[in-house]
């Protein structure tokens, strides 16, 4: 099977995986071929991967299929690893144009306040509410910007983790 | 001075996590019985099960559990403690109960109240500081009552100058204002946090210095009035004021600063008559260094101190309580170099921001010079009640780059699933040519976190461990998908006991 991989912040892999028996396979990147043998450790996220005879000890964690972080000798990556039809649905949407944003709690707490107010035109980047979690207060921000549709949440509010506290439209086309 | 010695036989923590894992260590070396104390959430934590006795604090909120004063007081009577150790954060610095323990006959581990009073509020310490002779940062002595006044100090200061809460620690209400401008804008928020966390929000002003380094020294006093500093912590590698690496000794401190900054610790310490562990806060700037704060309890970073030093601080802290000595202190001198970094469940991507989730995939580093002190186990919630220090990990070497090398060894064989941690983000500070010189400031992690994807670091760790990630998760998704191939059911009535054992026939095979 061939996969796409792209890392959070870092490159983009096209890696072929051939079938193998047991753990062994032999994988094709960047022109290159590597016999690999990787096993599941203890069926709890640990895995023992020998790379043409390099030893990696990586632990996955799986937010689904797709959404992998891989943990390689302490660095930490975000992976977003999709075979060819699963690429092949995402270039599609990919051209559907800008998506109207969302922006939600990232951890459970209380918002402290809420600057945004509908009918705003949020640059990307730009803050909208202060939550307050572990007795730290943080700027919650959106990330592509565009115009406040609907605000769901009031100052004082306790929140929990992943609750939507607004919606975005995209911003107004420019010409 | 005489002072009547009080054997303590059994010690109440009031604490949690880590620091109430640590003392407890002490305790058990010195041959104490340990009392630990409980939030409903806390139940399965490592301080209740390591604890000879465990009593339940009901409640999960800070305020509901560790800061039930009258609680933690009606327990430690209940179960006839000698003495109380409030670690560090919840009741450390409330003199007030300091005082409550006193008064129902037992020991305090930890300063006097008046020291605790004049050392927490920060106008006060400075004016008591300014008397002992010991430098402070150019700056108002007085709380500045909204934002107007505080325009105007600043103009009298100049600018940039720091903005921060009198009542404050630990980082909560802290601003540094660039211009005028911002002035309306940071007060507001600082005085905000500050109200919210230590109910009270006045604030004063400080010069803001030019690539300022955190250093603080560490005193130990007892009560017959003997005072020793124990050398410096360098703690400039934080951001938003709070740490991520500490090292002891700091790479830019030479003996002769070394002694000057130990005797001005300790006359801060000598100024309010100090007595247990402390730590006295200096921000040095260019050669030049000025009194900070006090922090009148063990802090986080002891563990540093203790492997250059080779002394149990908590143990002494509980000496010092028990009326004891520490006159066999006197000529403790420093060997070799120690690095902590604090793993903290939180995410370096994202600002930070706190991580919570519950433990998985955990792998404890170990071997030559490690230490680790932690409160962690598997399948631990990380819950948002508390603070997101999961554990701290200490490298000893006999010179500082064996130390980092150490340092290196320990953050690629820890393993902490299930939330994200500051630990990679301290792999990758270890490797700068800024730590690797000692060449840093209070503003370095700021701007490496900013410029990071752009900056070359000079690794230590030869392998291209991007793309071996990506390789990783490809087979990965390869066995999976294998896997769930196998588990699709071949029927309508598919048995579950059925697809199990075919699941185990097969589950080691990766197509």
């Amino acid at each position: 099977m061939k996969y796409f991989l792209q890392v959070e912040g870092g490159r983009n892999f096209e890696i072929e995986v051939e079938d193998g028996v047991g753990g062994h396979c032999v994988v094709h990147v960047g022109g290159r071929q590597l016999e690999a043998d990787f096993l599941d450790v203890d069926r709890l996220g640990q895995y023992t991967a020998i790379l043409n005879g390099r030893s990696f000890a990586a632990s996955i964690e799986e937010d689904d299929a797709q959404h992998l972080r891989v943990n390689i000798a302490g660095e930490t990556f975000t992976v977003v690893a999709m075979d060819e039809r699963e690429k092949a649905a995402g270039d599609v949407a990919a051209q559907s144009g800008p998506k109207a944003e969302v922006i939600k709690a990232s951890m459970p707490g209380v918002l402290i306040s809420v600057t945004a107010k509908e009918g705003d035109l949020l640059s990307p980047g730009e803050a909208v509410a202060v939550l307050e979690a572990m007795k730290m207060q943080n700027e919650v921000a959106c990330q592509h910007g565009g115009v406040v549709a609907e605000v769901l949440v009031e100052a004082g509010q306790s929140v929990d983790a992943n609750q939507v506290l607004l919606r975005l439209q995209p911003p107004p086309a420019e010409d | 001075m005489s002072v009547e010695a009080r054997p303590i036989r059994k010690l109440l923590i009031a604490n949690r996590g880590e620091i109430a894992v640590r003392i407890q260590r002490s305790c058990r070396d010195l041959g104490i019985e340990t009392v630990a104390i409980y939030s409903d959430v806390d139940r399965h934590a490592l301080h209740v099960r390591y604890a000879n006795e465990a009593y339940p604090l009901g409640g999960n909120t800070p305020a509901e559990s560790y800061l039930r004063a009258d609680r933690i007081l009606q327990i430690a009577k209940r179960c006839k403690v000698d003495a109380i150790h409030p670690g560090f954060g919840f009741l450390a610095e409330n003199g007030e109960f300091a005082q409550a323990v006193a008064a129902a006959g037992m020991c305090f581990v930890g300063p006097s109240a008046h020291a605790m009073a004049v050392m927490g509020d920060k106008l006060a310490s400075r004016q008591a500081m300014l008397a002992a002779k010991v430098p402070v940062v150019p700056g108002g002595t007085e709380a500045v009552a909204d934002v107007q006044a505080a325009k105007k100090a600043a103009a009298a200061i100049g600018y940039p100058v720091m903005l921060k809460a009198s009542a404050g620690g630990g980082g909560k209400g802290i601003r540094v204002v660039p211009c005028a401008e911002d002035m309306e804008a940071a007060f507001l928020t600082a005085s905000g946090e500050a109200q919210n966390a230590f109910g009270d929000g006045r604030m004063y002003l400080e010069k803001y210095l030019l690539e300022p380094r955190h250093i603080e020294i560490q005193v130990l006093g007892d009560l017959h009035g003997n005072v020793l500093h124990f050398g410096e912590r360098e703690c400039s590698l934080q951001r938003r004021h709070q740490k991520l690496i500490e090292e002891a000794p700091s790479p830019i401190i030479d003996e002769e600063t070394r002694q000057r900054m130990g005797e001005a610790a300790v006359a801060a310490a000598k100024a309010v008559d100090y007595h247990s562990a402390g730590t006295v806060e200096f921000l040095w700037s260019q050669g030049e260094f000025y009194f900070l704060e006090m922090n009148t309890r063990i802090q986080v970073e002891h563990g540093i101190t203790e492997e250059v030093y080779g002394v149990d601080l908590i143990a002494q802290m509980i000496r010092i309580a028990a009326g004891e000595s520490i006159a066999d202190c006197v000529g403790c001198m420093p060997r070799g170099h120690a690095i902590e970094v604090r793993l903290n469940a939180e995410d370096p991507e994202n600002q930070f921001m706190p991580s919570l989730g519950t433990i998985r995939n955990l792998r404890w580093p170990g071997g030559p010079g490690v230490r680790i002190d932690s409160g962690v186990y598997r399948s631990m919630e990380v819950t948002p009640y508390y603070d997101s220090m999961l554990a701290k990990l200490i490298a000893y070497g006999s010179t500082r780059e064996q130390a980092r090398r150490r340092m290196l060894r320990v953050l690629q064989e820890l393993h902490v699933g299930g939330v994200k941690t500051s630990a990679g983000i301290a792999l990758q500070v270890l490797q700068t040519e800024a730590f690797r010189s000692g060449q840093y400031d209070t503003g370095f992690l700021e701007k490496f976190m900013e410029q990071r994807q752009q900056l070359p670091i000079a690794r230590d760790i030869p392998d291209d461990l991007e793309e071996v990630a990506a390789v990783v998760a490809a087979l990965h998704r390869q066995k999976t998908a294998a896997r769930r191939v196998l588990a699709q059911p071949s029927s309508a009535q598919a048995n579950p006991w059925l697809l199990a054992a075919r699941r185990e026939q097969h589950g080691g095979v990766c197509s």
